[in-house]
């Protein structure tokens, strides 16, 4: 029986996933399916920050009524899909189960489109006492199950799973931020800084230079440091991590060639950082070169102490750089005025969600948004389409950042237009 | 005005120059005299920027023919210094601006008072008196601003570290935070009001806020150690504090609680297995009793999660309130989207020196959010209560507070001893 609350379990340890009961049940019930219907709730379809374990098993508890009192049963599937059975429910309270786990992700995309209609992704429904249905849904079942089965082969060859942000290892807790850190301190990092341009592109099409941005690989910091290690799995010591970070990269940084470097180069600091004596030897080494530096702050660390940000930026303008806010996604976005933090620029990473069917009403709050940070000081990152450029252009961002960005640049470097 | 813009400048630049000034005197004090108006003292209605300006205009024709120098302080006291072959011209001005205020009870009481509107002063013979005065009001000042600048400076760093311990370090917190799985916190568990006042400023409790005092924590684990030192660490014992809390809630045997309550937790223990069994055993009425509170950077960390759980504990019954906002962080977040039922807006005595425009701006923000979702928090002062009614907030919390309560308490508890005196009397 799939019930919820085992769902912290790993599944398939058993040996007999969710997806092989499932197709086990409508089997059984193949012959007499009097009063059967299922829902299929597509939770894998959610935004990838959304479909975290932890939020399935919350959502997978809104159906615990419906499982205590009625003829239910609720299949919680590897790829985070939900399944209930059901036979002889009343539709009313079926719906009140699917609404309330539907609010739950009333920000993603996945539950934009109106409920039962044309266009609603989040649930489907099926009459199994209908031929049609039944054979359309046991195809489903049959199709996840092998879906499974693959990702869980796949899984065991390959021992790492993917952990969050992609990076393998058990997550940063205080024991081991306290050996990395040490190790941050004593170990040699310029070879771990890429770059990455940022590009304006202007109205007759050609590009220029906005700036370089300098930062330290994660991936193989990791490697060198920490293996074992996931440095993204604690957001809070990843944060302490990244002053230690900031330190090295501001030694590292110091002795640049600012003389021969043609364009400016950007740098992710901690507002920290921005106070501290190190900076203040940083900033005496490269004198008046400053103007040629933006300084990237993380949106969480400006929303830490708004006062304290504000300080920064004033001090750091007031010698000559420029600031940067970074961190935003498309929802952080639309949550506060980007206009007030009074920022150079504004960089705003791109997601395919933009893309998808967005309602309009979405895209003209994004509009407004866009307008009170002010259309010249937006940073479209992680551009990886031209779709994304054309979506930027047509919302007035001009500047771009990311893999596709790299492609333009290469190109009008190419044709001598950069 | 003195509205500093420099923030390189440590000083507040007509704090700085007035303490430059002073100190160029020391070789001219003879033949001088100073005035110090206690402007600061005004009830913060008196106090906006117009009324400052005007006073301090009121000198401007001595400063002109150089008989004098102008000093407006951040906090709007004013000095000013001048020769004393004017004496009674400035005495007049005084008196005309004393008039301006005649209906502030600092004219009003002054004569009860300790703080008079003006002060007096021979430089020749008060020249160390006057010093002292400017010094302390500069500390004061600069203690205001404490956040902005004990970052770089060595000796705030050690004054922090003398007076606050050795800052949190990654090893000290793994230690804390296994001890904390042992410890028993609930004598450490301290609880606040946040009350309506009456007209008559008595105040009325909506809810309690509990929490688990850090310092007491710090005294029985860790002494000599600032565990607020890196807001990254004490982010991430926060995650464990929640969970001994949740379990102490569990247990209504270890809290006594009465009336509704309110606790901080973070985002990801909302989402925890530890929220879900304490959700489990407690019965469906108590969570409309219970309000949430939750930080801003804890939210702006992962807004999607934020969403997801304020979604979930919402449908439960719980409520929810944002905890922590300055009023500039209260203009910058879209707060009818964030979609708690509470906010908290931290006191901050900046607010109320911020002027006019400042004021309406606030006022305009507590009307959008709803006057009966604004907790004004870390109330110190009857000042900080003064100001909050002024701009609509019904809502507070804090040390002034809890003194009402325990005055209202006194209060009470005479009423009731006269009563029953009254009545022993009248029996035959």
């Amino acid at each position: 029986m799939a019930d919820a609350a085992n769902f912290t379990t790993v599944p398939n340890l058993s040996g007999t996933s969710e997806e092989t009961l499932l197709v086990g049940h409508l089997r059984r019930i193949q012959d007499h399916p009097v009063g059967q219907f299922s829902i299929h709730v597509h939770l894998s379809e959610l935004r990838p920050d959304n479909s975290q374990q932890n939020f399935i098993r919350i959502a997978a508890r809104a159906f615990e009524p419906l499982l205590a009192n009625f003829d239910a049963t609720l299949y919680v599937l590897s790829n985070h899909d939900l399944v209930l059975l059901c036979r002889d429910v009343p539709v009313d309270d079926v719906d009140q189960a699917v609404y309330k786990v539907r609010a739950l992700f009333s920000e993603d995309p996945l539950t934009f489109g109106d409920e039962g209609s044309f266009e609603d992704r989040f649930t489907t429904w099926y009459d199994l006492t209908q031929k049609a249905d039944f054979r359309a849904f046991m195809a489903e079942a049959i199709k996840l199950e092998e879906e499974a089965n693959k990702r869980q082969k796949l899984d065991s060859e390959d021992s790492a799973p993917a952990a969050s942000y992609s990076m393998a290892g058990k997550p940063l807790d205080p024991r081991n931020l306290a050996a990395i850190n040490q190790r941050m301190m004593e170990v040699n990092i310029s070879d771990l800084l890429r770059q990455q341009m940022a590009i304006t592109i202007r109205e007759d099409g050609k590009g220029s230079a906005l700036f370089r941005e300098h930062y330290v690989s994660m991936q193989d910091l990791q490697r060198r440091l920490a293996p074992n290690v996931n440095l993204f799995g604690n957001s809070w010591l990843f944060q302490y991590l990244t002053e230690t970070i900031d330190r090295r990269m501001l030694t590292v940084v110091a002795h640049f060639d600012f003389e021969s470097m043609p364009d400016s180069i950007s740098l992710n600091l901690n507002i920290s950082t921005v106070l501290s004596r190190e900076f203040q030897t940083f900033h005496r080494s490269i004198g008046h070169n400053a103007r040629k530096i933006v300084v990237e702050l993380q949106l969480i660390d400006v929303f830490a102490d708004l006062g304290m940000y504000a300080f920064a930026r004033d001090q750091l303008r007031e010698n000559g750089y420029r600031v940067l806010i970074d961190g935003l996604n498309p929802i952080s976005f639309q949550f506060f005025n980007p206009g007030l933090l009074d920022a150079d620029l504004i960089k705003l990473g791109w997601s395919k969600e933009f893309l998808g069917e967005v309602p309009k009403s979405r895209l003209d709050d994004m509009r407004v948004q866009v307008n009170l940070a002010g259309k010249n000081k937006m940073v479209l990152s992680r551009v990886d389409s031209e779709g994304a450029i054309l979506w930027g252009l047509q919302l007035g961002i001009h500047r771009f950042q990311g893999h596709y960005a790299d492609i333009i640049v290469e190109k009008m470097i190419a044709k001598g237009i950069i | 005005m003195a509205r500093d813009t420099q923030p390189v400048n440590r000083l507040p630049s007509q704090e700085k120059l007035l303490l430059d000034y002073i100190h160029r005197l020391e070789q001219h004090r003879d033949g001088r005299k100073l005035v110090h108006l206690h402007l600061s003292a005004l009830r913060p209605f008196n106090r906006r920027e117009h009324h400052i300006r005007a006073a301090a205009e009121d000198f401007e024709s001595f400063v002109e023919s150089l008989d004098g120098q102008l000093f407006v302080l951040k906090n709007a006291d004013i000095f000013f210094f001048y020769k004393e072959e004017i004496a009674p011209h400035v005495e007049t001005v005084v008196q005309q601006i004393r008039y301006l205020f005649s209906d502030d009870p600092l004219v009003l009481e002054e004569d009860e008072s300790e703080i008079k509107f003006s002060d007096w002063y021979d430089i020749e013979t008060h020249y160390d008196v006057i010093l002292n005065l400017v010094q302390d009001l500069i500390n004061a000042s600069n203690d205001k601003s404490r956040s902005f600048n004990n970052q770089m400076d060595t000796r705030s760093a050690l004054k922090a570290k003398q007076e606050k311990g050795e800052p949190l370090t990654p090893e000290v917190l793994g230690r804390v935070e296994n001890a904390l799985t042992r410890t028993d916190l609930s004598n450490m568990v301290r609880r606040q009001y946040i009350c309506s006042l009456t007209r008559r400023r008595v105040p009325e409790p909506a809810f309690s806020e509990l929490f688990i005092s850090i310092a007491d924590l710090r005294e029985t684990l860790l002494p000599g150690v600032n565990l607020m030192a890196n807001r990254w660490l004490f982010q991430h014992l926060t995650e464990t504090l929640d969970r001994r809390m949740l379990s102490m809630l569990s247990k209504t045997d270890t809290l006594t609680i009465s009336g509704d309550i309110s606790f901080n937790l973070n985002v990801g223990t909302l989402l925890s297995q530890e929220f879900q069994s304490f959700d489990d055993n407690i019965t469906a009425n108590r969570r409309g009793g219970m309000i949430i509170e939750l930080q801003k950077v804890d939210i702006f960390a992962n807004l999607g999660a934020y969403l997801f759980a304020r979604e979930f504990i919402q449908a439960k019954g719980y409520r929810v309130c944002i905890d922590g906002l300055s009023y500039q962080a209260m203009a910058v977040i879209d707060r009818e989207r964030l979609g708690a039922d509470f906010v908290k807006l931290v006191w901050h005595p900046e607010m109320m020196d911020g002027g006019e425009e400042i004021h309406t701006h606030i006022r305009n923000m507590i009307r959008y959010t709803g006057e009966d979702r604004v907790i004004l928090c870390r109330v110190d002062s009857r000042e900080a209560i003064d100001f909050g009614q002024s701009v609509g907030i019904t809502l507070f919390q804090g040390r002034h507070i809890e003194h009402l309560i325990a005055e209202d308490n006194r209060r009470r508890e005479l009423l009731r001893l006269k009563r029953r005196m009254e009545r022993s009397n009248e029996a035959p």
